[in-house]
């Protein structure tokens, strides 16, 4: 029986390229985000290794708080404390370090790098030792207040020279360089696309941080004693009181490392997550592809039936191939997802989220992984085929058709309504209250619910949906909306991953509408001005507050706000705080203060989010003790709550800040215009104000709101993207079910064709078919994806989120594409019916 | 009785096929030069093998001969293009196969018209409620191929092979899958086709009974026209063959 089954894989080598094609498809996208993910984490670990490769000894501040998505935000150390870490016994070398926003602009005028996206821009210490990776490739090291270095990648993007006169924007401002050098680092131009400035320690402090602060120092021995050992003497001469914590070498290289290793970790379960959903939309394939080839050899298992084989030697033999195109087609997809890792970079790089080119990591986890995932869930799909193959009556053998004709069966409406109702009524308890977490189960229930009724309501739909066809393509369209009704499980199992894959797209989007749609809505509420200046540093700081005054103070201006933001301790967890001027802010910008207004903030209240200080137990006058990045705590009296959404859940009042070291910047600046200078003048002089001041970018209002939502654009077309190789699959899914079609309907074309179809009319026939077929995923995919998108927003209202918006255009824009993908996918297997011998396909009996 | 006044619907002068290559070719036609005239009901006969379907096929520009010419309505075959030969199949050109002659998806009447459907032609209404009447199918037309019975299901393709009113008619075996009454039903069709409409008919045959239904009756032995016989009967013909020797 194996030999048989054998001989029936070899024999119908298209069924055996189309079956394995999508089993490589599935795992190619595992095998592909394993290895990316793999790559791109050897690829940092070796960075981080490489950048602290000499260091022995780190000294930083030991105070930090930790805020959300593992951003910390860490004290500077006094530049003093270098001297006494020099002096130790075993100490051949110090370097001070810091690392801070900056921005050069080029020769043209126009500052290198993006703002808020693609490859951060970085200002540090130039100094040559050991330790720094940093080397003077042309010039000389910058020396003074005036002078500035710059990496070989940013000379070269901004046509920047030695010699010339470079503007570079720190955090003082923007301020112009004589340019002595253009450094490279290690043996790259630039690390990973970032841009860099390079100062004197004293300028970078000054210019960038906090003149006489830097962020740590990287310290390497002469080796006579061990790493521990150097920095336990270290931390020895260090004072208590200068609240430092000394590393060795070691750990702080794997402190980064672990670090970016968390921050991809999250990427990475996105990776995969995506790549499951694809396996699963390639199980679907898998699964139809092994349906029609069973039902197309049904008349040769009959006969084996027949002539005395049992039921299970037709199901192993039919096992025996799955596993067969299960090792082959996953051993194929593991390759192929080499390439597709490569492929997967190159799209990032498009999103100019630019990556350290490493070498390729193929770990041998993803091997197996891909291996066994990828023959386990073809056998798994071919089970239920395999048995229902096995099941064939001998008798079959004489019957006339090979192809499946039975009807959706009552169980199966039964069953899919009662997924169904199950599902819809987990949502509806939870409408009414119930845990949130009972969602999952009604998603769930409605998706099978839906799949399993496939094949009930295909064939209306279908009929439906070719319609036009019929009526405008005429006999052609006809046929091509009777084939694809004719066969309604194969139509419902073949636009399952299309509609797997709309649902999953329209729910993103309607999700990104709803939250652009709020961001909208409540900004256009709580902006009261017209104009704001908004900044994006990577959290290294921001606006001076000092710029919000300036503006303030100018004629054309009736008033201007500064928004800042720092983190601070609250209960032993690091906090988003807003810090405001109350007299400023009125009028300016709404944060839907309740029963309270800003004049009640003093410089030892505190406004909360309601929902917030609902979940607390706080009311005014409840107390709140807050601990600063420098290390000093304060206590601060709830003076009331507010409701407006998009803005950090605690406010302060910015005079706390007077007379501390407390670094505070402000994100934005809200301006309102006085009242008889036109919009055009005021956004003249306040463009000038803000561009001599070097950071920030001037924007209306209508602009500010819009560049909100930017952020929830760019997830968006990640997300996109990453659902992009579900759709590929879909696609692949329905050309291999038109191909196994045309196949199976040979006789029926020959004849066609004898009867005088022309071969551009096989074509349209088909064309249509793939098209009705395409459009009917897109429906149901549609109709659920908006449900779900509406259930994922209502199970975020505690979020904010309180209006659902329906994505109008770009549902009408989905609609459009699956009728680009049908007329697509039907190119070749319309191809190859049109060339079906006529005489050949008449004469197979 | 062949009178001077008949006219070739079809015709082949030197028809020759030859199958394969080298050492194992096969001629399956060997300078055939036939005509098949207009408003006649000819029957193709020979053993298995000796060439009568390619015979068909190369008329009906299906297949192409290896030399010689095939002529169809003043149309030489061997001229044409693919999208040529289509447009000639489909209107000058019926069709009746041994079976599987229907779309499954289309319905009898549109299986009927499928040919002028295809043209995006009207056709002649008159004429094909004439044919529709004439197979009895009146009462069938909404029904799909796999409601009817066999019988029916050929009554569908005579239909259709009529519907287009087409130079000629080809018949391949057309009763060799039906039981002897439903055939016979079928070929009084052809015959009422022949005498009343006025059509032309070609039919291959391995029936004697059948064959009795023709004008005139070609036979064919291992690719060449052996003998020809006008106005037959079923034992004239059944002599015949024994004199063959098949
Ligand atoms: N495609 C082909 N390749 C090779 N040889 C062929 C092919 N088609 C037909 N033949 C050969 O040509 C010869 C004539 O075949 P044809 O089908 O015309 O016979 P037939 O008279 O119709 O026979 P039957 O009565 O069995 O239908 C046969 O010997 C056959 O083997
Ligand atoms: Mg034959």
């Amino acid at each position: 029986m194996f030999r048989i089954a054998l001989k029936g894989i070899l024999g119908r080598k298209a069924r055996l390229v189309l079956t394995s094609l999508a089993v490589i498809l599935g795992t190619a996208f595992l095998s592909g985000t394993s290895v990316f993910s793999a790559t791109l984490n050897k690829t940092f670990d070796d960075l981080f290794a490489d950048v602290f490769k000499n260091v022995d000894s780190y000294v930083r501040s030991s105070q930090v708080i930790e805020a959300d998505f593992g951003q910390e935000e860490r004290q500077r150390i006094p530049v003093e404390l270098v001297d006494l870490v020099a002096k130790v016994d075993g100490v051949t070398s110090v370097t001070p370090d810091l690392q801070a926003f900056a921005r050069i602009v080029g020769s043209d005028g126009k500052p290198l790098g993006s703002d808020g996206q693609g490859p951060p821009t970085f200002g540090g210490i130039f100094m040559e030792s050991d330790v720094s990776l940093w080397t003077i490739a042309e010039g000389k090291a910058p020396v003074g207040p005036n002078q500035a270095a710059v990496d070989q990648a940013s000379a070269k993007a901004g046509k920047l020279k030695v010699g010339d006169t470079v503007k570079i924007i720190g955090q003082a401002g923007s301020r112009e360089f004589d340019l002595v050098g253009i450094a490279s680092y290690g043996d790259v131009r630039s690390p990973g696309g970032a841009t860099f400035a390079l100062f004197d320690q004293p300028t970078a402090s000054e210019f960038l941080a906090k003149p006489g602060f830097i962020d740590a120092i990287l310290i390497a021995g002469d080796d006579s004693v061990s790493d521990t050992e150097l920095s336990r003497r270290i931390n020895e001469v260090l004072p208590t009181d200068s609240k430092t914590e000394t590393l060795t070498g070691a750990e702080i290289t794997k402190e980064t490392q672990d670090q970016i290793g968390s921050a991809l970790a999250f990427f990475g379960i996105l990776l995969s997550v995506f790549s499951f959903i694809a396996l699963g939309v390639g199980c679907f394939v898998i699964y139809n592809v092994f349906s029609i080839s069973a039902a197309q050899r049904q008349r040769e298992n009959a006969l084996l039936r027949a002539i005395g084989a049992s039921k299970r030697q037709i199901t192993s033999a039919m096992l025996v191939e799955a596993v067969v195109v299960g090792i082959v087609g996953s051993a194929v997809g593991m390759i192929a997802g080499i390439g597709l890792s490569q492929g997967l970079s190159a799209m990032l790089r498009a999103l100019s989220i630019d990556l350290p080119s490493g070498g390729l990591t193929v770990p041998s986890s993803a091997i197996t992984q891909t291996l066994i995932v990828g023959t386990i869930v073809t056998l798994a799909s071919a089970l239920l085929p395999a048995r229902r193959a096995g099941k064939v009556p001998p008798l079959a053998a004489m019957r006339d058709t090979a192809i499946e004709t039975a009807g959706p069966s009552r169980k199966r409406s039964i069953f899919g309504l009662a997924f169904i109702t199950a599902g819809i009524g987990f949502v509806s308890a939870v409408t009414a209250g119930a845990d949130t977490s009972l969602l999952g189960f009604g998603i769930l229930g409605v998706f099978i619910g839906v799949i399993i009724l496939g094949p009930v309501i295909a064939r209306p739909v279908a009929l439906f949906l070719g319609r036009p066809a019929a009526r405008f393509r005429g006999v052609t369209g006809i046929m091509a909306r009777q084939n694809s009704a004719r066969n309604p499980k194969r139509t419902a199992r073949t636009s399952s991953p299309v509609f797997i894959g709309v649902s999953l797209v329209v729910a993103v989007t309607a999700l990104a509408s709803s939250i652009k749609g709020q961001i909208d809505s409540v900004f256009s509420e709580q902006f009261k001005g017209d104009f704001a200046v908004s900044i994006d540093s990577f959290g290294f700081g921001g606006l001076s507050p000092s710029l919000a005054t300036d503006i303030a103070k100018m004629p054309e201006v009736a008033g201007a706000a500064g928004l800042g933001l720092i983190t601070a301790k609250l209960d032993g967890k690091g906090q988003y705080i807003s810090a405001v001027d109350p007299t400023a802010i009125a009028g300016i910008f709404d944060v839907g203060l309740v029963g309270t207004t800003y004049a009640d903030l003093t410089d030892s209240s505190i406004f909360v989010k309601d929902t917030r200080a609902e979940k607390k137990d706080w009311t005014k006058g409840s107390t709140v003790n807050l601990t600063f990045a420098n290390g000093t705590s304060q206590t601060f009296t709830v003076a009331g709550v507010f409701d407006g959404e998009n803005i950090s859940d605690y406010i302060i009042n910015k005079s706390v800040f007077e007379g501390t070291n407390i670094v505070n910047f402000d994100t934005s600046i809200f301006i309102k215009k006085a009242e008889n200078v036109s919009e055009d003048d005021a956004r003249a002089v306040l463009d000038k104000t803000v561009k001599d001041y070097g950071q920030g970018e001037l924007l209306n209002k209508r602009e500010y709101i819009d560049s909100r939502s930017g952020n929830v654009n760019q997830l968006l077309g990640l997300i996109y993207g990453l659902l992009f190789l579900s759709v590929i699959i879909a696609i692949v899914g329905i050309i291999i079910t038109l191909l196994l079609s045309v196949f199976e309907r040979q006789r029926e074309l020959g004849l066609l064709r004898a009867v005088g179809m022309t071969r551009q009319q096989v074509r349209t026939t088909v064309r249509w078919e793939s098209i009705i077929t395409s459009l009917l995923g897109a429906v149901m995919g549609i109709v659920l994806g908006i449900g779900l998108g509406w259930v994922i927003v209502f199970a975020l209202r505690d979020q904010g989120l309180t209006t659902f918006s329906l994505p109008v255009s770009s549902t009408i824009f989905i609609m459009v594409m699956s009728f680009v993908v049908g007329v697509m996918a039907a190119i070749y297997p319309a191809w190859r019916a049109t060339r079906v011998d006529i005489l050949n396909a008449l004469a197979t009996n | 009785m062949t009178s001077p006044t008949l006219t070739a619907a079809a015709s082949t002068s030197g028809a020759t096929k030859i199958y394969g290559k080298d050492d194992s070719v096969v001629y399956a036609l060997r300078d055939v030069s036939v005509e098949f005239y207009s408003g006649q009901f000819t029957a193709i006969m020979g053993p298995s093998g000796s060439g009568k379907s390619t015979l068909m096929h190369c008329i009906a520009g299906l297949d192409e001969l290896t030399s010689g010419s095939a002529i169809i309505d003043g149309n030489d075959l061997s001229q044409m293009k693919d999208k040529e030969l289509t447009e000639l199949r489909r209107e000058k050109i019926g069709f009746i196969f041994q079976s599987f002659n229907l779309v499954p998806t289309l319905t009898a009447d549109e299986n009927i018209r499928l040919p002028l459907l295809l043209g995006n032609n009207k056709g002649n209404e008159e004429w094909i409620q004439k044919v529709i009447s004439t197979v009895h199918l009146n009462d069938r037309l909404t029904h799909r191929p796999s409601e009817l019975s066999g019988g029916q299901q050929q009554r569908v393709a005579v239909a259709r092979a009529l519907a287009s009113e087409p130079r000629i008619i080809l018949a391949d075996e057309p009763t060799g899958n039906l039981d002897s009454t439903t055939g016979a039903e079928i070929l009084t069709f052809m015959r009422k086709a022949v005498d009343e409409l006025g059509q032309t008919i070609v039919m291959v045959t391995h029936d004697p009974v059948a064959a009795a239904y023709a004008d005139r009756i070609i036979f064919l032995a291992d690719g060449h026209v052996v003998d020809e016989m006008t106005d037959p009967t079923a034992e004239r013909v059944l002599d015949r063959m024994k004199s063959l020797g098949s």
